[in-house]
């Protein structure tokens, strides 16, 4: 022991060991040995502080042989041990309970969560205790060195710069021995402790968010009612009430605070603040979730921002407040004072203005709110956009949350994975990807006007839909929607593209305006001082936003590739409306063509224009023929027959060069018919020499009607159902060899014709003598019951759908494949020259050789098509993409 | 025949079968029981299938024109060749003396 005196202090001067007299060297040890002894007593002794004017006494005379450092070290090596003896070892017992349910159940709540509470506040306070009176004898320690000082040197450093010395060493050392003595699970403890406080805080607040909503309501009506008096009378109870819910969250935001102070001034720092933090991070995901769920109807952003405000921002205010400076842990004195006395003001949180703590706080909280709702709608995006209409406010939201957030580029990841995942299969109709894609356009645009991210997702649709057949056929079925396209087909109604084409024209009118040159200078500068950059996602080769206009009919022509193959399709698909017309009503057809006109240019649309015009013609042309047949009635006509009047005949002419090739079949029509349009031409030539009509018999409809016994039944059907049906007029069994010739069809033709009779139960068929001979008879009195069974008399309109193809123009394909077989031979003459192709050579071959009429136009798919035609006909052959010629 | 089916469409009876059909049913109209709505195109009487001038077909229309038909029509001569009208007139007009057909060479006289 007595070494160690001068031992230590040699490093400060080695000349005072000569100075040291044997009196002095025993007044050292004198000293040391009652000052360690004093120092045990002080600091085990609990709470007796009488030893202390002996202490201070040895710590002078230690002092006064220059040994402050060993003096300090000492006392605080002491206090260490003792720490950790009763302090430390002590505290963590507490938790010792806890260590295998938080080790075994991360994710559940402890079931004891109270006691957790309850064994955490008292152990916290226990220590603090522990803390306190070492700080109070660290106090007298470093007392005593002062008046040491202060006799020294009289007064001239009054500093207490050895005083804050001494505690940050103590302050180290105290959290220097909890730390190397943490167990695992304390921080786990920690989370479930703030999870839980935090849980009852926000029911309290919540619940008063929520009432606060309501009172305006309350307040409202009583407004309307104008209970004036009544009124002051509830606002003082609804404010005794308000201040009653606000003293329990002061509690409990107190008891909280202290917590959170205790824990602080154990060192715990960090290690609290990220168990509150992730505490309060658990609650609001939990509440995103609970507020957004799955209905995308309403906006949910507004209520997360104002439960933000309401219950973790009022939380922190109230933290704060209540921790006020002593933040700050390394200040001596925050675990002396009374956080009362010294921050009186807590007790009235939001007074004080925001702090820059809080501001960090609120932005973190609201970032947080954004990611997490912007993810929770990033990932059922996909549902959201297939209910795009009413789910606008969800998208809205999206929209802020990527404009606060900026991860776009995770949007587009995943909304691809769920395009890919959900829609671009085999099993989803080209109806329904249309129709998505639609949206997806639609709803895009909303989020982002620029079309950056739409380019990208739409992408890989349009990819899919090029190897689509029937997407030409779709497209143009939406584009003609509105003007009763085939029902099956056409999805819900509204979001039919005609609209979009009626958007469009207004759009372009004033895009017109907008294009205009800008003489105004004033406008031209504030054009540019809007500008802005391009989303750094953007592609640079797509061009700048202006040229990208998003344009949803650009975009699904741009699927397709060419206008002209849609317009062709329209083309076809107009045909075959207008001929299966029975009036000549054509107002919609008329207005869906000015539209696409406007669209796809005047002239592109010229053969469809021609085609209604015919219409137009038909009509005036028709009831001309009937007017003139009417002042003179033809001399050919028998007067017995005459009756047969020119009434029941309508005709719609076509100039046939301007329509899509046309199906002709031939047909008998039955002789009356037939007389009359032979008449009907005759006329038609003499108003319009020399010009002559050329009958398509087996085109058009027929409506006529079936009387029977009991009943009447009004069928409009095609001219060939007409004709065989009428062949049993006279005569109610016909074989089916017989009844073609007298129509005029093939056998095979005939038979598939007539099961429109055999199925709505009007012929029946029966084997006849020839097994491919049938007989087809008349059902007297309709067998059939089930139909129309209980009202007889009734007349019932039947339309005819259009059955197993029986179509009056031929589709592109058909056409496409008709024009393509030109190149047949010009393909098996390169085979056979080459040996083998590959599909592009073909396709480059033909295109440099085929210049000359008919110029070689078709694309690669059609022409790979054909090639398949052919290799299904056997022709050709086809081996690791090589085409061949067929042995 | 028992009488048991008849037909409304029915050249023979149809007299006596619209007055039957007004009979049974609601007084509708009888032109609407049965009417024949049927499609047919129409050509220019000619032997040519193409205007020699223009090579259009002639039922189409010539190269100024955008509807064929009544708005386009053709023109014969009196050596029996036939043209758009346009097409014809365009050439007559061309030809600082008499204008000669532009097949045969005879003398262009628009045939009455």
């Amino acid at each position: 022991m007595t070494t160690e005196g001068p031992s230590s202090s040699s490093s400060c001067n080695l000349a005072i060991l000569d100075s040291l007299t044997d009196d002095s060297i025993r007044q050292i040890h004198d000293s040391y040995t009652g000052f360690c002894a004093t120092t045990a007593t002080l600091l085990t002794g609990a709470g007796d502080l009488s030893v202390g004017p002996e202490f201070i006494a040895h710590v002078h005379s230690l002092c006064h042989h220059g040994l402050h450092s060993l003096v300090r070290d000492h006392f605080l090596k002491s206090l260490e041990e003792i720490f950790e003896q009763n302090g430390a070892s002590k505290f963590w017992r507490h938790f010792d309970a806890y260590t295998k349910f938080a080790l075994l159940s991360k994710n559940q709540p402890p079931i004891c969560e109270s006691e957790v509470q309850e064994v955490l506040c008292k152990a916290l306070e226990e220590i603090s205790l522990e803390k306190q009176y070492q700080e109070k004898c660290l106090l007298m320690l470093s007392h005593a060195l002062q008046s040491y000082k202060d006799q020294m040197s009289e007064g001239r450093h009054p500093s207490d710069a050895e005083r804050s010395h001494l505690f940050s060493r103590y302050q180290l050392l105290v959290s220097s021995v909890l730390m190397a003595s943490l167990p695992r699970h304390f921080p786990e403890i920690l989370h479930w402790y703030f999870k839980g406080r935090l849980e009852e805080l926000s029911t309290i607040m919540g619940g008063e968010f929520d009432d606060d909503e309501s009172q305006d309501k309350d307040e409202m009506d009583l407004d309307e009612k104008s209970k004036i008096s009544y009124r002051t009378g509830e606002m003082d109870i609804d404010e005794c009430s308000h201040q009653g819910r606000f003293l329990e969250n002061n509690k409990l935001v107190k008891n909280i605070g202290k917590v959170v102070r205790d824990l602080r001034s154990l060192g715990f720092t960090s290690m609290t603040e990220d168990a509150y933090s992730s505490a309060i991070f658990l609650l609001l995901k939990a509440k995103v979730h609970d507020l957004a769920g799955d209905d995308y109807r309403s906006s949910v952003l507004e209520s997360i921002k104002g439960w933000i405000q309401a219950v973790p921002l009022q939380f922190f205010r109230a933290l704060l407040a209540y921790l006020g400076d002593s933040v700050s842990y390394d200040s001596p004195s925050s675990g002396l004072k009374s956080p009362l006395a010294s921050h009186p003001s807590s007790c009235y949180p939001g007074i004080d203005t925001p702090s820059q703590g809080l501001v960090r706080w609120q932005l973190r909280l609201e970032y947080f709110a954004y990611e997490t709702l912007q993810d929770l709608r990033i990932a059922k995006l996909f549902e959201i956009i297939v209910d795009y209409p009413d789910s606008s406010p969800a998208i809205e939201d999206l929209k802020q949350c990527l404009e606060y957030t900026g991860q776009h580029s995770k949007l587009v990841e995943s909304f691809i994975s769920a395009l890919q995942y959900r829609l671009l299969t085999a099993g989803a109709s080209t109806n329904d990807i249309l129709h998505q894609y639609v949206s997806t356009i639609k709803a895009l645009r909303t989020i982002d006007p620029a079309g950056v991210f739409l380019e990208a997702v739409g992408e890989p649709i349009r990819d899919y839909l090029r190897g689509r057949k029937d997407t030409i056929k779709c497209i143009v079925t939406m584009l003609t929607d509105g003007t009763g396209g085939n029902p099956n087909v056409s999805g819900n109604a509204g979001d039919s593209l005609l609209e979009e084409l009626n958007r469009d024209e207004e759009s372009q009118e004033n895009t017109g305006v907008d294009d205009d040159f800008i003489t105004d200078d004033k406008q031209a500068w504030i054009n540019a001082a809007c500008w802005e950059p391009d989303p750094v996602e953007a592609d640079p080769s797509k061009g700048s936003r202006n040229r990208r206009k998003v344009d949803i009919l650009g975009m699904i022509v741009g699927i397709i590739g060419s206008k002209d193959q849609l317009v062709n399709e329209y083309r076809v698909m107009l045909a075959e409306k207008l001929l299966n017309k029975f009036d000549y009503d054509i107002d919609s057809e008329i207005r869906t063509l000015e539209l696409l006109k406007i669209h796809f240019g005047e002239s592109s649309m010229q053969k469809c224009e021609i085609m209604l015009n015919d219409l137009i013609d038909s009509k005036r042309t028709n009831s001309n023929i009937k007017a003139t047949i009417a002042q003179t009635p033809l001399t050919g006509a028998e007067p017995g027959e005459s009756a047969v009047s020119m009434d029941i005949l309508d005709a719609t002419i076509i100039s046939s060069n301007f329509w899509p090739p046309i199906q002709d079949e031939n047909l008998n029509v039955p002789e009356p018919v037939d007389n009359l349009l032979s008449d009907y031409a005759k006329r038609f030539n003499e108003i319009k020499t020399p010009r002559k009509l050329l009958w398509k018999k087996n085109l058009g409809t027929v409506k006529l009607e079936l009387q029977f016994e009991d009943r009447a039944v009004q069928f409009t059907v095609a001219p060939v159902h007409a004709a065989i049906i009428m062949q049993f007029q006279d005569q109610t069994s016909w074989t089916s060899k017989n009844l073609a010739a007298a129509i005029g069809l093939p056998v095979d033709v005939l038979n598939r014709r007539i099961n429109f009779w055999i199925s709505k139960g009007i012929l029946a068929e029966s084997l006849g003598a020839d097994s491919n001979d049938n007989v087809f008879t008349l059902m007297e009195g309709m067998v059939e019951t089930n139909k129309n069974g209980g009202n007889s008399g009734s007349c019932e309109e039947i339309l005819v759908g259009d059955d197993e193809g029986e179509r009056s123009v031929a589709s592109v394909e058909d056409q496409i494949r008709k024009e393509m077989t030109i190149y047949e031979k010009f393909i098996m003459g390169m085979l056979t020259n080459f040996g083998n192709m590959a599909l592009d050579r073909i396709h480059n071959t033909l295109k440099m050789f085929c210049v000359a009429d008919p110029p070689y136009d078709k694309s690669l798919q059609q022409l790979q098509s054909f090639l398949s035609g052919l290799v299904s006909e056997e022709k050709l052959e086809l081996r690791d993409g090589m085409y061949f010629m067929k042995k | 025949m028992n009488n048991s089916i008849i037909y409304t469409f029915a050249i023979i009876h149809c007299c006596q079968l619209s007055s039957f059909a007004g009979l049974t049913k609601q007084g509708k109209d009888e032109s609407q029981d049965f009417t024949w709505h049927t499609v047919a195109s129409w050509t220019w009487d000619s032997q040519d299938e193409t205007c020699g001038i223009c090579r259009m077909a002639f039922d189409g229309c010539c190269p100024d024109c955008k509807l064929p038909g009544d708005d386009c029509p053709l023109i014969w001569g009196t050596c029996n060749h036939a043209f758009h009208l346009h097409c014809i007139l365009k050439w007559v007009n061309s030809q600082s003396s008499q204008a000669h057909c532009p097949m045969c060479r005879r003398e262009w006289q628009f045939k009455e």
